[in-house]
């Protein structure tokens, strides 16, 4: 096995191969191949056939001629054998979500994404011949070109949910906290982020409550050993069933506190109306206390937030404009400070009800203790600040700002790849949004989220788009998409998929696509068949005339000689046709006795007789 | 006007080969039945799935090697394999009675992709054509014993790829450039018709890829193959067969297809547009599907039907025989197909 010369030498130098002592490469893995070759073995060659199999073919010295007296013996002259060197590794997707996402699952959202990726390919194409063709820069096309994107980023994105995980029936358990929803996927999260940062266009003026709609989604995934709101409340809710005074319980008000600072109002209120103070039994002497809790859900329920409409089920009171959200806050928050500093809380007995509405209202205030104290990790300190304490910062440097505060606040050493890749998006910085992407979401994810960062994004256009010389001449776009082709060519179910992404690479394409379809096997007329058809729709057709030809001579040398000519015929190889009749012509001539193989010779014949 | 047919994909791990409607009922409906390969582990089964539920299978047969062809009889299921070998199981699906004719010098060597059950006195004749020029008729089955007959042996001169039966003693077959035979048991196992096919315009010659035989008129075939060809051949004009589809034929509407035809079905639900004169020389409607994803009704002299356009290849379909609105499609991407046809399926204008 070559190693690697030292000195930079000559292309194709083959350098022996010296396993020093103590090397800190580790041996390749040895394997042994059995091909049932008599030894001596006098030529070995090896060739990569399709994906991850290696052909290796043995032969033995040629028999000399006239040894073969016996005929009919079997000895095994050469064998080719096929070795199978795949199992494990890069496959499609990377490190998260190989765990969450099974390979049968991947490969349909891999078949799911080639027609949206065919048709925005397409349309890109005719923007630019209409850009080439009119010479004036269209600035409406422009302008519409991202809604384009945000179609295909929907249809993407619907292939990643899993609507297999959601129970069909679902009893509505009145002590449930937290519903039970399809089972999230980092992917989707992933993908979802992507879209709403640089997409969606009409999603700028309330970016930040789309990003807490975001996190209430994908909570769950954020990280794997810390604490997260999700956590803690999956973890209350255990407890809840044994517990018979809720109130007294810490962990119930921590939920309730962590639940309001991400804004999942719903939550809160539905788990406000567990408190003891609603029993039947309790009403007349805790009335004060029950009045309290409840003036706590209503101004809850009816927080003022900068957005259009709400989710149903969700609670809040929209507000469309900024001095309607402004005069919506004052007014609101005037009702919590007046609730604060009522008389009430003197006649509520109940201490721990009493700390825990307070520090409630707190939050509400925009308390930034209560909200560090009541989150559990950065990203929903961030997005506590864009409810309570900053709900108009939008624009880039502002949320990234705020990002770098709160990771000071609150560090995290256990991160998911979707925390690298908010933090990525924040700082403005594609190269490590496409890094992220290619660490932990692999290559499908890279290939399709380019258009999306490209969308609306003139320096990731020309980051992407540029061609770079230390790759070879081709862009970073292509690159990506080349890899995920590979992928794609390394397992045989997936490979008629990869023309599609080949054909986007204008440098490599055609070229590697050439050589993937002559790679294929040509045993079976049914997969010829396929390969063929995708020669005619590329227009490669001195490809499928040699793949007709390898064809044909495989066939005739196996004795299947109808199919060799057949083969031969689609050619159009007249060389070959010609030297066969010729042959076939001398057989009918010689004595050959045998009517029905006559009658095949000339049915044969008839058969040639259309070249 | 309002189309009333539904259409469910249901993801199926692996690449689906082949589907077929069995004739039996099962607990929740109908059966099918899908040959199905894992390249990575390069393994076959045949799969026995429900149509409620096709992405969980209820039983399978294990294979020795790719299916290449399926068929269903009323008491049995048999399906070939790329390396020449015939499975027969009977209709309880019970894979301890399966009988197999094993491949080899006695039986076909390589892909049998003929395989039609009909023949005989009792209808219960199995006839295969292979790639390796062979004709078998193979009897038996069901009790145990499997008896296979050469019919012809073809030393490789031709390539057969389907076979279909018209009568208890006569069956057609079709190959790769020869065209269709036409074979009649009683005048010694011969080719007694034989046509090359229309196969359109600049194109010499074809692969056949399907015939069928409708029950009723069974001296008419039709005939599906490459370069989205669909002709029909009656057996009073031989050497005249009818193009009902192909690249670049005139007089026929535009083409349904331009790539393979995989299968060809006549097709009993659609009912022909010119009822009134219905005569006995217009070829009824027929359904195929392509590799480039079409599943399209196509008659004579009009407007082909297309029921589905996928963006990946049909390789396979069969309509209900005790259904016929319902059809089930085998999709390239690892995925199974049932269209269930509303009420009203002419073609519109």
């Amino acid at each position: 096995m070559p190693g690697v010369p030292t000195d930079g030498g000559a292309v194709g130098t083959v350098v022996p191969f010296s396993r020093e002592p103590g090397d800190a490469v580790a041996a390749p893995p040895v394997r042994t191949i059995r091909h049932g070759v008599a030894p001596p073995v006098s030529r070995v060659y090896v060739s990569f056939s399709s994906g991850n199999l290696l052909q290796v073919a043995c032969l033995g010295p040629p028999i000399p001629e006239g040894g073969g007296g016996r005929g009919a013996q079997e000895v095994a002259v050469g064998r080719v054998v096929e070795v199978n060197l795949g199992g494990g590794g890069s496959g499609p997707g990377g490190a998260d979500v190989e765990e969450e996402i099974d390979e049968a699952e991947m490969r349909r959202i891999q078949y799911g994404s080639v027609p949206a990726f065919a048709l925005l390919q397409s349309r890109k194409n005719a923007l630019a011949d209409a850009a080439a063709m009119s010479r004036v820069p269209s600035v409406s096309e422009h302008a519409e070109w991202w809604q384009y994107v945000l179609e295909y980023s929907k249809t993407i994105g619907s292939l990643l949910g899993n609507p297999d995980s959601l129970p069909a029936f679902m009893i509505d358990d009145p002590k449930t906290i937290l519903k039970d929803r399809e089972k999230p996927t980092s992917l989707k999260a992933s993908w979802e982020l992507l879209e709403i940062f640089f997409v969606d266009k009409q999603l700028k003026s309330w970016l930040p409550e789309r990003f807490v709609d975001w996190l209430a989604d994908y909570d769950s995934l954020l990280t794997k050993t810390e604490n997260t709101v999700y956590r803690t409340l999956t973890n209350f809710q255990k407890k809840l069933i044994n517990l018979q005074i809720v109130e007294d319980d810490p962990d119930y008000w921590n939920g309730l506190a962590a639940a309001l600072s991400v804004g999942w109002l719903d939550i809160v209120v539905n788990m406000l109306r567990f408190h003891g103070s609603y029993q039947l039994d309790q009403m007349d002497n805790r009335e004060t206390e029950n009045g309290l809790v409840e003036a706590v859900a209503v101004l809850v329920s009816t927080m003022p937030r900068m957005r259009p409409d709400l989710p149903t089920g969700k609670l809040g009171h929209c507000c469309k404009t900024r001095p309607d959200f402004i005069k919506a806050l004052e007014k609101w928050r005037g009702q919590v400070n007046k609730l604060e500093c009522s008389a009430f809380w003197i006649q509520c007995g109940h201490q721990k009800t009493r700390d825990g509405l307070k520090n409630l209202l707190h939050i509400m205030l925009g308390n930034i203790k209560n909200l560090t104290a009541a989150t559990s990790h950065w990203l929903e300190l961030f997005a506590s600040h864009f409810l309570y304490i900053r709900p108009f910062t939008v624009g880039f440097e502002g949320m990234n700002h705020l990002a770098q505060k709160c990771i000071q606040l609150k560090p995290s050493t256990d991160n998911s790849g979707l925390t690298g890749l908010l933090g990525g998006i924040l700082s403005e910085n594609p190269e490590v949004v496409l890094a992220e992407c290619t660490k932990s979401f692999g290559p499908w994810m890279v290939t399709h989220a380019m258009e999306l960062l490209t969308a609306d994004n003139d320096y990731a256009d020309m980051m992407l788009h540029e061609e770079r010389p230390n790759i070879g001449g081709i862009s970073l776009e292509e690159l990506h998409r080349l890899v995920y082709a590979q992928v794609l060519c390394s397992h045989s179910l997936t490979w008629q998929i990869a023309p599609t992404y080949l054909s986007s690479c204008l440098n490599q394409g055609l070229g590697l696509l050439e050589i993937l379809l002559l790679k294929q096997p040509i045993q079976d007329n049914r997969l010829v068949l396929k390969t063929l058809e995708i020669c005619r729709l590329y227009e490669l057709g001195n490809v499928s005339t040699n793949i007709m030809k390898i064809g044909g001579i495989y066939h005739w040398k196996h004795g299947r000689k109808g199919t060799g000519v057949y083969w031969f015929q689609q050619a159009h190889d007249k060389v070959r046709l010609d030297r066969i009749a010729l042959q076939l012509f001398e057989n009918i001539g010689k004595s050959v006795t045998d009517d029905s193989f006559k009658v095949l010779i000339s049915t044969l014949l008839y058969a040639l007789s259309f070249v | 006007m309002a189309d009333h047919s539904s259409f469910r994909r249901h993801p199926h791990p692996f690449s689906v080969d082949l589907v077929r409607w069995l004739p039996t009922f099962g607990s929740t409906g109908r059966l099918l039945a899908a040959a199905v390969h894992d390249p990575a582990a390069s393994s076959s089964h045949i799969h026995l799935l429900s149509v409620s539920d096709p992405s969980t299978p209820l039983t399978s047969l294990p294979l020795p090697s790719r299916a290449t062809a399926l068929r269903c009889s009323p008491s049995v299921l048999a399906a070939a394999t790329t390396s020449g070998s015939l499975h027969l199981l009977p209709s309880s699906f019970d894979t301890d009675s399966a009988v197999s004719v094993p491949s080899g010098a006695l039986f076909h060597v390589g892909p049998v992709r003929g395989l039609d059950c009909g023949g005989g006195t009792g209808g219960e004749e199995w006839v295969t054509a292979g790639e390796d020029g062979r004709v078998h008729v193979v009897a038996g089955g069901g009790d145990g014993r499997v008896v296979a007959r050469r019919v012809w042996e073809g030393k490789g001169m031709v390539g057969y790829q389907a076979a279909r039966w018209a009568s208890p003693a006569e069956f057609a077959t079709g190959g790769a450039g020869c065209g269709v035979q036409w074979w009649d048991r009683r005048k010694g196992d011969a080719v007694v018709v034989q046509c090359k096919g229309i196969w359109g315009h600049g194109i010499v010659t074809g692969m056949v890829h399907s015939i069928d035989i409708h029950p009723s008129r069974k001296h008419i075939c039709v005939v599906g193959g490459s370069s989205g060809t669909i002709f029909a051949w009656d057996l009073r004009w031989p050497q005249q067969p009818i193009p009902l589809s192909g690249v670049g034929l005139d007089g026929t509407a535009q083409p349904v297809c331009e790539s393979e035809v995989w299968e060809v079905l006549f097709d009993n639900y659609t009912q022909s547009s010119d009822i009134i004169s219905s005569a006995s020389t217009r070829i009824l409607p027929v359904m195929m599907c392509s590799e480039d994803g079409i599943l399209a009704v196509v008659e004579q002299d009009e407007r082909p039907l297309e029921l589905l356009v996928e963006p990946c290849a049909i390789n396979s379909f069969d309509i209900d025989p005790h259904n016929p609105s319902d059809v089930v499609c085998a999709l390239e991407w690892e995925s199974i197909g049932v269209l269930a046809r509303g009420r009203d399926t002419m073609a519109d204008e």
